[in-house]
C-alpha cells in the first residue's frame, strides 16, 4: 500500500494540473487577453510557448550532455 | 553618534570578538550586532561620514533611495543565515559569515570607488573562509580558486578607480559608460562578481562546495552587491541588456543535466542575476525598480531554496539527485518550505517572484523589445524547470526512499519558515515592497491579462514535464561533472601551461649544462681555479626556470 503513495499522488496531481490547464485555455475564450505584442494574444499562446520551451530546454540539455558531461572525478584526475 | 557609524562595521567588530564570547551566547551576540547595524536603516538619506586621507576624500557612509532596499534585504539575509546556522559550532564560519555580511552592508554605503574597493575586497577575503569551512579537499581547492577570482575582480576595480582619478580628478561613484578605459575596467570588475557569461565559473565551482549553512550566506551577498554596483554606475548601458538575456538563458541548459542539486541552484542563481542585469540595461525607472525588487525577493527565495537543500544535505548526507528522492515523508516541513521557494522563484501569482519579475517584463514590453522579452519569457519556463520542478521533485519525490531520515532541526525550520512567510507576504501585499523601491512608480502586477498569461506558461510547462516523465523522455540523473566556464582555468590552461613550461625548463636546463661545461673547460685551463670546488654552476629547478624566463621576458619588453 505504502509503495503506491507516490504513484497515487502523481496521478491525482496530473489530474488536477490537466483540469487547471484546460480551465486556463477556456478562460482565454471568455475575454480578450491584452499583451504587449499582438501575436501573443492568440488563444493559448503562453500555454503553447510554455510547453514548447520546456520540451526544448530538456531535449537540448539532454543533447548537450554529449559535449559537457564528464566523469564525476574529472577534475581530480 | 550611532548615526555616523558605518552600517555593518559593528558586525565586523563583533565577528572579531566572537572567540571571546562563550559558545551559547555567540548567536545571540551575532543577532544583536545585526540589530544594532540595522538601526542605520532609520537614518534617512544623505552623506554621514567622510574621511580625508592622502589627499583623497573618501565617502565612507552615504545613503540614498538605491542603497536602502539593498541594506534592508542584506540585514534580513544576515538574520536568516544566523538563525539557520544556530546549531552549528564552527567558529571560523560564524566569524567569516558575520564579517562577510557586515562588509557587504558597508560596501552598499560607500560613496566613492576607493571605499567601495576596500569593502569589495573585504567581502572577498571574508567569504573565502566560508568556502574554506566546507572542510573537504574539494572545498579547500575551490576556496583557493574563488579567492584568486574575487581578488582579481578587486584589482580590476582598483585599476579602474586609479585611472578614473588620474584622468578626471574625480573618484566618486557616478554613472559611467563604456567609452572610457576606466569604465571598462570597472565594468569587468563588477561583471566578474555578477557572474556574467564566461566569467561565471567561480560561482558554480565554489558555492556548492561550502557547508550546509555556508552556501546560504554566500548566495545572498556577493552577487547582489555586484548588481547594486552595476545599477549605480551603469544604468541604461545597452550591452547589459544582451549580457543579461544570455545570462538568463544559458544556465538553464546546464541546470537540466547537473546532478548536484546545490549546483543546480547555483546555475539558477546565475539565471536570476540575468533578469536583474537586463533591468539595469534598460535603465528606465520602472526597470531599475524591477531590478531592485527582483534582487530583494530573490535573496529571500534563493536563501530559502539553499536552506532547504542545506537541510537535506544535513539529514540525508548528500544533495546528489541520483541518490535522493522520497524525502517528503520524513521531512514534510522542509518539503513544504522548499515548494514555497520553488513557486516563488518560478513566479507563480501570489508569490514574491511574480510581483518583482513583472516589473522587468513590463518595462521590456513597454519598450517594444520583442526578442529580449521572449528570451526572458523562455527563461521563465527554464526557471520552472530547474528550480520549480527539478529541485523539489528529485529531492522529495521521484521515488520511495528506503532509509529513514529525521526532519530538519528546529532552528533551520524557523529560518525557512520566516523566509517562506516573506515569500508569500510580499507576493500577496506587493505594495509594501514597492514603497521602498528607488522610484515611485504606480504599478499593478495583478491584472487578469498578466495572471492568466503567466499561469498558462507555468501550468503548461508543468504539463510538459509530466508528459516527458510519462514517456520516459526526461533525462535520468547521472553522477557526473558538467563542464562550465571554470574548465578554462581548471583544465585548459594547466593543459597548455604545464607541458609548455616543462619544455622551456628542459631547454634552459640544457643551456645551463652546456654553459657549465664550457665554463669548466675555460676554468680548468687555469691550474689555479681547477681545484677550487666552490665554483659550480648548478642547473636551476622548475621555479628557477620560471623566474629566469620571466626575467628574460621582462628584459625583452624593456628592450623593445
Amino acid at each position: 500500500m505504502k509503495n503506491n503513495d507516490l504513484k497515487s499522488m502523481g496521478k491525482s496531481f496530473t489530474k488536477y494540473i490537466l483540469i487547471i490547464g484546460a480551465l486556463l485555455i477556456l478562460l482565454d475564450f471568455t475575454f480578450h487577453r491584452h499583451e504587449y505584442f499582438s501575436f501573443a494574444e492568440i488563444y493559448g499562446f503562453p500555454a503553447f510557448f510554455g510547453f514548447v520551451s520546456f520540451v526544448f530546454i530538456v531535449m537540448l540539455g539532454k543533447w548537450l550532455r554529449k559535449f559537457l558531461m564528464r566523469k564525476e572525478d574529472y577534475y581530480d584526475q | 553618534m550611532i548615526s555616523n557609524f558605518i552600517p555593518g562595521l559593528i558586525m565586523i567588530i563583533t565577528s572579531f570578538l566572537l572567540p571571546t564570547i562563550p559558545q551559547y551566547f555567540r548567536h545571540p551576540a551575532m543577532l544583536l550586532s545585526v540589530g544594532l547595524s540595522a538601526l542605520s536603516l532609520f537614518n534617512g538619506y544623505g552623506t554621514f561620514l567622510e574621511w580625508d586621507i592622502l589627499g583623497l576624500n573618501l565617502i565612507l557612509y552615504q545613503s540614498d533611495s538605491l542603497t536602502l532596499p539593498f541594506a534592508i534585504i542584506f540585514h534580513i539575509a544576515a538574520i536568516l543565515v544566523i538563525i539557520f546556522s544556530w546549531h552549528r559550532k564552527n567558529l571560523m564560519e560564524h566569524m567569516a559569515t558575520l564579517a562577510y555580511a557586515g562588509s557587504a552592508i558597508g560596501a552598499l554605503h560607500a560613496g566613492d570607488f576607493f571605499s567601495l574597493f576596500i569593502w569589495w575586497e573585504a567581502t572577498a577575503l571574508t567569504s573565502v573562509f566560508i568556502v574554506f569551512a566546507g572542510n573537504t579537499k574539494a572545498a579547500k581547492d575551490a576556496a583557493m580558486r574563488y579567492l584568486i577570482i574575487q581578488v582579481s575582480s578587486g584589482v580590476l576595480l582598483l585599476i579602474g578607480a586609479c585611472l578614473m582619478l588620474y584622468q578626471t580628478g574625480n573618484h566618486n561613484l557616478a554613472v559611467l559608460d563604456l567609452k572610457t578605459n576606466f569604465g571598462i575596467f570597472i565594468f569587468i570588475a563588477f561583471g566578474i562578481k555578477a557572474a556574467f557569461p564566461l566569467l561565471n565559473g567561480w560561482l558554480q565551482d565554489s558555492y556548492p562546495e561550502s557547508s550546509v549553512t555556508g552556501t546560504v550566506a554566500l548566495s545572498a551577498f556577493t552577487t547582489k552587491l555586484a548588481i547594486y554596483a552595476l545599477a549605480r554606475t551603469f544604468p541604461g548601458t545597452d550591452s547589459l541588456i544582451w549580457i543579461g538575456a544570455i545570462m538568463t538563458a544559458f544556465p538553464v541548459f546546464f541546470a537540466v543535466i547537473e546532478n548536484d542539486l546545490r549546483r543546480v541552484l547555483s546555475f539558477s542563481l546565475n539565471n536570476q542575476l540575468g533578469f536583474m542585469v537586463v533591468g539595469i540595461g534598460i535603465g528606465t525607472e520602472l526597470s531599475l525598480n524591477g531590478t531592485v525588487a527582483h534582487a530583494f525577493v530573490h535573496i529571500i527565495y534563493k536563501a530559502l531554496l539553499f536552506m532547504s537543500m542545506g537541510a537535506v544535505l544535513y539529514r540525508a548526507g548528500t544533495t546528489k539527485a541520483s541518490e535522493l528522492g522520497g524525502l517528503y515523508k520524513y521531512m514534510p516541513f522542509t518539503t513544504i518550505f522548499c515548494i514555497i521557494g520553488a513557486m516563488s522563484i518560478s513566479a507563480f501569482p501570489l508569490f514574491s517572484g511574480f510581483v518583482a519579475k513583472s516589473l522587468i517584463m513590463s518595462s521590456l514590453g513597454g519598450m517594444g523589445m520583442v526578442l529580449i522579452y521572449f528570451i526572458l519569457f523562455f527563461a521563465s519556463a527554464g526557471v520552472l524547470e530547474h528550480s520549480g520542478i527539478k529541485i523539489p521533485y528529485f529531492a522529495f519525490f521521484a521515488h520511495e526512499r528506503k532509509n529513514k531520515v529525521k526532519e530538519a532541526p528546529i532552528n533551520m525550520l524557523i529560518a525557512m519558515g520566516i523566509a517562506a512567510f516573506l515569500c508569500i507576504a510580499i507576493g500577496v501585499f506587493p505594495k509594501y515592497l514597492y514603497q521602498i523601491l528607488p522610484y515611485t512608480v504606480d504599478y499593478q502586477p495583478y491584472t487578469l491579462d498578466h495572471v492568466i498569461s503567466q499561469l498558462q506558461l507555468l501550468v503548461f510547462a508543468i504539463i510538459a514535464f509530466l508528459f516527458l516523465v510519462k514517456f520516459k523522455l526526461y533525462p535520468s540523473e547521472i553522477r557526473s561533472t558538467v563542464l562550465n566556464s571554470d574548465w578554462f582555468y581548471r583544465k585548459m590552461l594547466p593543459g597548455i601551461g604545464k607541458p609548455l613550461f616543462n619544455k622551456i625548463g628542459l631547454l634552459i636546463d640544457s643551456l645551463y649544462k652546456n654553459l657549465g661545461l664550457s665554463f669548466k673547460q675555460v676554468l680548468s685551463k687555469s691550474y689555479k681555479f681547477s681545484n677550487l670546488s666552490y665554483i659550480k654552476v648548478t642547473t636551476p629547478s622548475f621555479a628557477g626556470t620560471i623566474l629566469i624566463s620571466i626575467l628574460f621576458i621582462m628584459l625583452v619588453i624593456v628592450l623593445v
